[in-house]
């Protein structure tokens, strides 16, 4: 039990914060932060388990939001389903297009594998706007607010709960991921393959598996932030900057870590509210501000701070333990 | 500027116009291309920013084109200076940390740049589309049932006249011996007293003037805003890795190839899914054919 508090301490002091913050703060506009940044975190999270933890960096993981963020949008508009069952059924198309992208990544590494990725959520990008008979094209759909819980008709305090759960759930496979015989044989397979192989590690089901598991995670993202945002553009769901931004938390929370993706949701969603609140007013052409300090600050961290903020933390910690070991060293002397 | 609204689809040779528009076409590809396949075929590097500095070349040729009145093809020649230096500072500033990075690090790296250039002109220009129309963008040249634009015809010759400049500078002067042996071994070279630093920084900076360059010629074809990268981005990575990495002739080919696929799936499916047979192409490319269709060796460098 020590062991877990000790490994877990800063998502329990997240996670807790969370819980406890509805029951204290009203405001509908920090409720709605807060499950941006869980959602965002949750999404991250799902990104991590194959750009992060199974080494295969994809630049295309909108491709899955988006299916799920269609399949409950036009269950719910076309066949008045529950987002629930939309999310089912983009779980299974994601599964579906995940283990072709898996397979794919057996066969192309690093850029490569970010190229195809990238090409596979434009293919979609390009169905969904132009699809205009299923997908009412470039207009998008907007889903339709029906209040329940089967519904996902809710207001923000019960979204802060379901996406707590969501972020939960993720937090937890990301552990799985980590702790694990199959966390520790990605974490084999990611650094010698060859070594790992001739242990025995059937090395290309995991990277499948991993790279599947990840799209099926980031559909139901999807699903529930159509739901929670109340309109689906194929523009906005299948771009590349979406997928981008998966990756930007990840990496500045800290690639392969559990809690990474969420401090990264945390300080990105957190920046990019805040600087859309300044500037919203000022000039329609401050639009793109909070955007090139993205770029610029994944530049940076990606040079002078790749562990990213959970590494770093992990860094100052070690730092702090090995001072005050050589303090007592200098005592005993 | 449909060349074939002006005539009427019955004195055009179909077959002819397809095999015209196919060459041009690709001419204009590999003219943006030429400047990744270097970076690629030296660096090993993906640039991922590589059609924002396309952008860039375009809102040149805008800006020098709506202030000042000058014609793209003026600013061509001052758009190769300007953007090698534009090369050695973004070199100096962001790509010199990351050149001995992970893959990843270096994916990372051109992502940001990618989102902060493109981000930048829509701060400094707005999203809106602009156009670049000098009088010699609306020349039609009819010869033998085909049409064609005239702006065209002079990109396909100045991609073919870029291509073989490169090729002959990489096969016969020192600097792109050099720039090869780097290539091929960067330790090796290191121990034959390369400054391989130096060596990355030219190729860098040469890719970039090229692009530029592309830009310029380019704009006035298509229509200016801040994404206007993407489209072609993809596209050149489609060409490069056909080509096979770094292959100036080979990127010419795949350019070729790339633009076959899009008249010929044009004519039979119309131009609102041709990107898809692109990407298709794409993927089908990368998976069965990772090292270009001439098997160019090296590819294995980036674990393809």
């Amino acid at each position: 039990m020590r062991g877990v508090l000790a490994r877990h301490w800063g998502a329990l002091v997240l996670f807790g914060l969370t819980a406890l913050t509805p029951l204290v703060v009203k405001d509908a506009f920090f409720l709605d932060s807060l499950v941006l940044i869980l959602i965002w975190g949750a999404l991250s999270a799902a990104w991590n388990l194959a750009g992060g933890y199974a080494g295969q960096v994809s630049l295309g993981h909108s491709a899955f939001f988006g299916i799920g963020a269609y399949s409950a949008a036009l269950l719910a508009t076309r066949w008045q389903q529950s987002p629930w069952l939309g999310m089912l059924l983009g779980v299974l198309v994601s599964v579906a297009a995940g283990a072709v992208i898996g397979y794919l990544s057996n066969r192309l590494r690093g850029p490569y594998f970010a190229l195809s990725t990238i090409a596979f959520s434009q293919v979609l990008l390009i169905v969904a706007s132009r699809w205009r008979g299923f997908t009412q094209g470039s207009e998008g759909i907007p889903v339709p607010f029906r209040p329940g819980f089967w519904t996902l008709g809710l207001g923000h305090v019960a979204w802060v709960y379901v996406a707590l759960g969501l972020a939960l759930v993720h937090y937890g496979v990301q552990v799985y991921f980590e702790r694990s015989r199959v966390g520790y044989q990605l974490a084999g397979v990611r650094e010698d393959e060859d070594a790992a192989e001739a242990l025995g590690i059937a090395s290309r089901k995991l990277r499948v598996f991993a790279v599947t598991l990840s799209a099926a995670l980031t559909s139901v993202c999807g699903a529930f932030w159509a739901q929670y945002v109340g309109f689906v553009d194929p523009f906005y769901v299948f771009s590349v900057d979406l997928s981008i931004r998966f990756a930007l938390n990840t990496i500045i929370g800290g690639v392969g870590t559990a809690l990474g993706p969420f401090l990264g949701s945390i300080l990105i969603t957190s920046l990019e509210t805040y600087l859309r609140a300044t500037f919203a007013g000022v000039k329609t052409g401050f639009t793109g501000i909070y955007l090139i300090i993205y770029g610029c600050v994944l530049i940076l961290v990606v040079r002078f701070v790749p562990e990213g903020l959970a590494g770093l933390a992990a860094r100052l910690r070690a730092g702090v333990a090995r001072s005050r070991e050589r303090a007592t060293d200098h005592a005993h002397a | 500027m449909d060349p074939a609204r002006l005539l009427g689809p019955a004195q055009i040779d179909a077959l002819a116009q397809l095999g015209v528009s196919t060459i041009l076409l690709g001419g204009i590809y590999a003219l943006i291309a030429v400047g990744l396949t270097l970076i690629f075929g030296i660096m090993r590097v993906v640039n991922f920013a590589h059609g924002e500095f396309l952008m860039l070349g375009m809102y040149l040729a805008f800006w020098s084109f709506t202030l000042y009145g000058l014609d793209p093809y003026f600013v061509l020649f001052v758009s190769i200076p300007l953007f090698f230096l534009v090369g050695l500072l973004t070199y100096a500033l962001v790509m010199r940390g990351v050149i001995t990075a992970s893959h990843n690090a270096q994916i990372f790296t051109t992502v940001g740049l990618s989102t902060a250039l493109q981000n930048v002109a829509l701060v400094a220009w707005t999203g809106d589309f602009r156009f670049v129309r000098p009088w010699h963008s609306s020349v039609v040249l009819r010869i033998a049932g085909t049409a064609f634009n005239l702006a065209q015809v002079v990109a396909f010759a100045i991609a073919v006249a870029l291509t073989v400049a490169l090729f002959a500078f990489m096969k016969w002067t020192h600097t792109g011996r050099v720039m090869r042996a780097t290539a091929q071994d960067r330790d090796a070279a290191t121990l034959m007293g390369i400054a391989t630093d130096r060596v990355y920084r030219l190729t860098w900076a040469i890719g970039i003037a090229c692009v530029g360059a592309a830009g310029v010629l380019v704009a006035p074809l298509y229509s200016v805003y801040p994404t206007a990268g993407l489209q072609f981005v993809l596209l050149s990575y489609v060409v490069v890795v056909l080509g096979g990495l770094g292959d100036m002739v080979g990127a010419l080919l795949g350019s070729l190839i790339v633009a076959a696929v899009e008249v010929v799936g044009s004519y039979f499916f119309g131009t609102a899914w041709k990107e898809v047979l692109y990407f298709v192409l794409f993927i089908a490319v990368l998976v069965f054919r990772p090292a270009g269709l001439f098997g160019q060796r090296g590819a294995e460098m980036l674990g393809a």
